[in-house]
């Protein structure tokens, strides 16, 4: 087992939404609101409530917990897409997201396109992403669709492609969110076997998904969230031991 | 950590905003010339045949000044839409917001400049005297940019939270249109409203174009340097603006 120095450090991060109680989307209603002497009043939910824990270098772990727990939110804030209230994350290395479906591409450009736009904010040069082009579109399955512009995708299809082009702009972490969800048992099995692949090579990889055995198979490391709060965190077959524990209701 | 090369993000994202703006329509380009060329018509029709301004030829008085104005109305309002319209990007992946402004000034930028290019033709064959003075259009254009970055700045951030924002904006323009020395010539304002009048950063960088297309006399310092000022001070509070609201822009997209 790899262990170097710590790749990602997450210290007493607290992360609050603000739920509006009435929609206010416009000056307009502002300033009606303002000069009505009403105040918009929200309704506060905090998504994290002091979560902390590192992760090696080259480990890969597992966050698992029930729908509105965290996970996802805290998934962003480590890629740095949305912003803690309180508390800090810092990261060794470069990481590539892959959130929800796809990676952050425009429907109206093509395929090819959306990679190059993609590679350049992974930091890659043009001229490296136009030589990696190939394998990508091979992996994602999708040689013949190069010019077809995003919005013609199916939904698979776009996973796929950002899955790919993901694991070729060489990240040092991966943050996976439920991504394999979508694509058909072959894919997920390719995708595993990339995954098992960059663990070999030392690289870390984060999963959040509910996929338990997945989880206890693949991650070295398992982070369980409950209501924002860590309810445990450790050895991954021991953490999702605790879940389905808590899941009986023990 | 090595910085990532962000100007090959900014060049790609140049690129796919160009790309983007003609690619929805079949003319593509050609309407972006045919645009200010139907607005001279219709203006020289009015202004110069009905009302008779007597200004000496009203088209080539005219185009430069619209060009001019053009950029900067586009510039804006197309910006106005660069994060809110890049929403799948910026929820899902972290790179500097202010990119994708700057990336929609630049691809703006591009734009403007080539039809600048393509009517200095027609210019000349309205009359346009040579002159070296035209020669100073590049620096009048990264003026103008300077002042269409920091405008966009704040309207793009506001733009993801107010929804009217680019209503208002219209509003603005359409005053803008007004205020602004295009169709007329500044020496129309009475005295006690000029100093006021004259604050209006594009009053002058409209005035600068004209002067060194139409006119053939290079600017005055002052034409750039208080323009400059107003664009740096706008900047300064742009900036601002734009750091308050940017936190929160993937939970409002």
């Amino acid at each position: 087992m790899p262990m170097g120095p710590d790749a990602i450090r997450v210290e007493d991060l607290w992360k609050r939404f603000r739920i509006p109680h009435e929609r206010r989307n416009t000056i307009l209603e502002g300033l009606a609101a303002i000069l009505g002497g009403r105040p918009l009043s929200y309704e506060e939910l905090w998504a994290l409530r002091g979560v902390s824990f590192s992760l090696g270098e080259g480990e890969s772990l597992g966050i698992i917990g029930p729908n509105g727990s965290g996970k996802s939110t805290l998934l962003k804030i480590m890629a740095r897409i949305l912003r803690p209230d309180r508390g800090r994350v810092e990261v060794r290395g470069k990481i590539a997201p892959i959130l929800e479906l796809g990676v952050g591409f425009h429907p109206d450009l093509t395929v090819r396109e959306n990679v190059l736009v993609y590679g350049s904010i992974m930091g890659l040069r043009s001229s490296e992403i136009k030589g990696r082009m190939g394998s990508i579109l091979r992996f994602a399955g999708l040689e013949r669709f190069e010019d077809a512009r995003l919005k013609n995708l199916s939904s698979g299809m776009q996973m796929r492609l950002g899955f790919s082009v993901a694991i070729e702009t060489d990240p040092d972490i991966f943050l996976v969110d439920e991504a394999l969800a979508v694509g058909d048992a072959e894919f997920q099995a390719k995708c595993l076997d990339k995954f098992k692949q960059f663990r070999a090579e030392g690289r870390t990889i984060v999963l959040v998904s509910h996929a338990l055995g997945l989880i206890r198979e693949f991650c070295d490391k398992g982070l369980l969230l409950i209501d924002g709060g860590v309810a445990a965190f450790g050895d991954a077959g021991a953490v999702v031991e605790e879940y389905a524990r808590r899941l009986r209701g023990g | 950590m090595p910085m990532p090369p962000y100007w090959e993000l900014v060049r790609a994202l140049t690129i796919k905003d160009f790309k983007l703006r003609y690619r929805n329509s079949a003319l593509g380009f050609a309407w972006s010339l045919l645009n200010p060329l139907a607005m001279m018509a219709i203006l020289t029709i009015v202004f110069s045949t009905l009302l008779r301004s007597g200004i000496e030829n009203f088209p080539l008085f005219l185009l430069p000044a619209l060009l001019a104005w053009r950029f900067f109305s586009i510039g804006t309002s197309m910006a106005l839409w660069s994060v809110v319209g890049n929403a799948p990007l910026v929820s899902k992946v972290y790179f500097p917001r202010w990119l994708l402004i700057l990336s929609s000034n630049l691809a703006n930028l591009l734009g403007s400049s080539l039809e600048f290019l393509a009517l200095l033709p027609l210019m000349a064959l309205l009359g346009m005297r040579p002159s070296p003075s035209a020669l100073l259009l590049p620096l009048i254009l990264a003026l103008e940019f300077l002042l269409i970055f920091a405008i966009s700045l704040p309207l793009s951030a506001l733009n993801v939270y107010y929804r009217d924002v680019y209503q208002v904006w219209d509003i603005a323009l359409q005053a803008g249109f007004f205020l602004t020395p295009i169709f007329y010539s500044a020496d129309l304002i009475p005295g006690k409203y000029r100093g006021l009048y004259m604050l209006n950063p594009m009053a002058r960088i409209v005035q600068c174009a004209r002067k060194i297309l139409y006119l053939g006399i290079p600017p005055e310092p002052a034409d750039l340097g208080i323009p400059l000022l107003g664009a740096l001070i706008l900047l300064a509070l742009g900036a601002i603006a734009f750091s308050r609201l940017e936190p929160r822009f993937a939970e409002e997209v």
